[in-house]
């Protein structure tokens, strides 16, 4: 990890306006993400975590301050399709079988065929799930599906990997699985992960760094660095250093 | 000796629902065919062999008149069939239209869903007059005034179900696209076309036998030459064979009208689940 800064939130406030009401999600935010970096917005529904990473990604603009991604406002990055998603569902297309699911990223940018399987393949690779390129969505399991959204969201090599939520429709212990299968992918690919979460201990567990977000208004209450050795193992996370790190995050929430 | 498997009880076999499902509605039809065929039928409901010929008698017919019955078969399966690719055609051009056009194009679409009140059959005869300055010929007048009506019939039930294809999309479907900068057409492309698919088949199994009834009844208004050489159609020779009582002749074409409804509906299903089979829900 380096000192390099990928990521510049500079003030950042997001107000809706629901039927004459305003409603502020996200009052004032300041937050410089560093490049190769594993940083999870943790908080509890109604915090703004996810507006905040809606506003990097440019599927909302900010109300106020601003948003620097790799040098770039979010729409220039965005356009430049310098970050991949994963959302809360897979978002498979189901009448695409998985491999063309992969796919789709490297269609919209006109890839020819050839290098398009290629390129798919190795992401599936990536995420343990060469034998079901040809499978549909609906004959794989939550878990798989979810993976599949990640082989997607990394198609086209992208340095920042946004998520949101990824794994809070699944069990524990797909949910564990699949933590092991992100690290070692963030491990391999030196991507810089932005990570929402409102599970204290999969952030602490996952994290470099921890951002406490607390509601009414979406605010950034602190930002805890989370100093445990990596790789990280199974065994950490019965840890004593990883529950005192998790009582450390939950004393800094404001106002629940 | 093998020990046997104990057999589940029957009702708990796999094949046991598709027996049930198939054979029982075949046992009532058979009941109901052997009681027209012996005429047990007519007098438990009190009506005579004239009036209902028995299956025997219509088949007779049907062998006797190959080519009148097919002509006319056919003189309203392709209206049927012209009129329904051309007004679903239409149907989804609206949708895509209302679906680029946002809250303009849901409010057209409450206008074109208004159609479905209009008793369209009735416009046949106004449609049949509207074309009489253009050709003379009868023959293509009334193919013309049965393809004009089964447009107006389909195209609003294809336009609302495709709008909804368009328009509703799964979660960050959308925002998907937009995380790779998709421009409206790929998104149109990749994401709104194929959604809508299914739609398509849901719009298409309403207004299959829709267009058969309404070719059917359009027939009654449409001009036509009598004689032995004309087609009118199947509901046109319904119509004459009854007012004429000649009812086992009129039976005949109702035979075949049934089977062209079931035979196209059977049709599109098999494409359906052709083209859906992938598709979970």
């Amino acid at each position: 990890m380096t000192d390099e800064y990928i990521i510049d939130i500079n003030h950042a406030s997001k107000v809706f306006n629901n039927q004459k009401k305003e409603v502020t999600a996200l009052s004032d935010v300041s937050l410089r993400i560093r490049k190769g970096e594993f940083i999870s917005l943790l908080g509890p529904s109604g915090c703004g975590k996810t507006t905040l990473l809606r506003m990097i990604a440019d599927l909302i603009k900010p109300s106020s301050g601003s948003v620097t991604v790799d040098g770039q406002t979010p729409r220039e990055a965005r356009l430049a399709r310098k970050y991949g998603m994963v959302f809360q569902s897979p978002v498979l297309y189901e009448w695409r079988t998985i491999i063309r699911n992969v796919e789709l990223p490297l269609e919209i940018i006109k890839l020819g065929r050839e290098e398009r399987r290629e390129c798919a393949m190795k992401m599936l690779e990536l995420v343990g799930l060469r034998d079901f390129a040809d499978h549909y969505p609906s004959q794989l399991s939550g878990g798989m599906q979810q993976r599949v959204g990640i082989a997607r969201a990394l198609a086209l090599n992208p340095q920042i990997l946004l998520m949101d939520e990824p794994f809070s429709a699944l069990d524990e212990f797909t949910r564990e699985k699949l933590h092991e299968d992100l690290l070692s992918i963030w491990r391999r690919t030196n991507k810089t992960i932005v990570f929402v979460t409102h599970n204290i201990s999969e952030s602490v567990y996952l994290s470099d760094r921890v951002c406490v977000l607390s509601p009414h208004p979406g605010r950034l209450s602190a930002v805890v660095d989370v100093d445990l050795p990596r790789p990280r193992t199974a065994e950490m996370r019965s840890s004593p250093e990883l529950a005192s790190l998790v009582e450390r995050v939950r004393g800094s929430f404001e106002g629940i | 000796m093998k020990s046997r498997q104990k057999k589940p009880k029957l009702s708990e076999r796999p094949m046991f629902e598709t027996v049930t499902s198939v054979l029982y509605p075949l046992l009532f039809g058979a009941v109901i065919f052997v009681l027209w065929e012996t005429e047990l039928l007519h007098r438990m409901i009190g009506t005579t062999e004239s009036i209902l010929p028995t299956p025997s008698h219509i088949a007779d017919i049907i062998a006797n008149n190959p080519s009148k019955l097919f002509g006319n078969l056919m003189m309203t399966m392709l209206p049927t069939l012209i009129g329904l690719a051309l007004g679903s055609l239409l149907g989804y051009g609206v949708a895509v239209l209302a679906a680029m056009f946002g809250r303009w194009g849901a409010g057209g679409l409450t206008i074109v869903s208004c159609f479905n009140a209009i008793p369209i059959v009735a416009l046949a005869p106004v449609f049949n007059n509207l074309i009489k300055t253009v050709t003379s010929d009868i023959t293509i007048r009334g193919l013309t005034a049965k393809v004009l009506v089964i447009i107006v019939m389909c195209m609003s039930s294809m336009s609302i179900n495709a709008y909804r294809g368009l328009t509703q999309l799964q979660p960050f479907g959308e925002d998907l696209m937009a995380t790779y900068g998709a421009d409206r057409k790929t998104v149109f492309l990749m994401l709104r076309l194929p959604n809508s698919l299914p739609y398509i088949f849901t719009a298409l199994k309403v207004s299959l036998p829709l267009s058969v009834i309404s070719s059917l009844v359009s027939e009654y208004f449409i001009d036509t030459v009598e004689g032995s050489q004309s087609r009118p159609g199947l509901g046109r020779m319904i119509r004459s064979n009854i007012l004429n009582a000649q009812y086992a002749t009129a039976w005949a074409y109702i035979t075949f009208a049934c089977a062209l409804g079931v035979a196209l509906y059977i049709v599109l299903m098999l494409i359906s689940k052709r083209v859906l089979k992938n598709r979970g829900k």
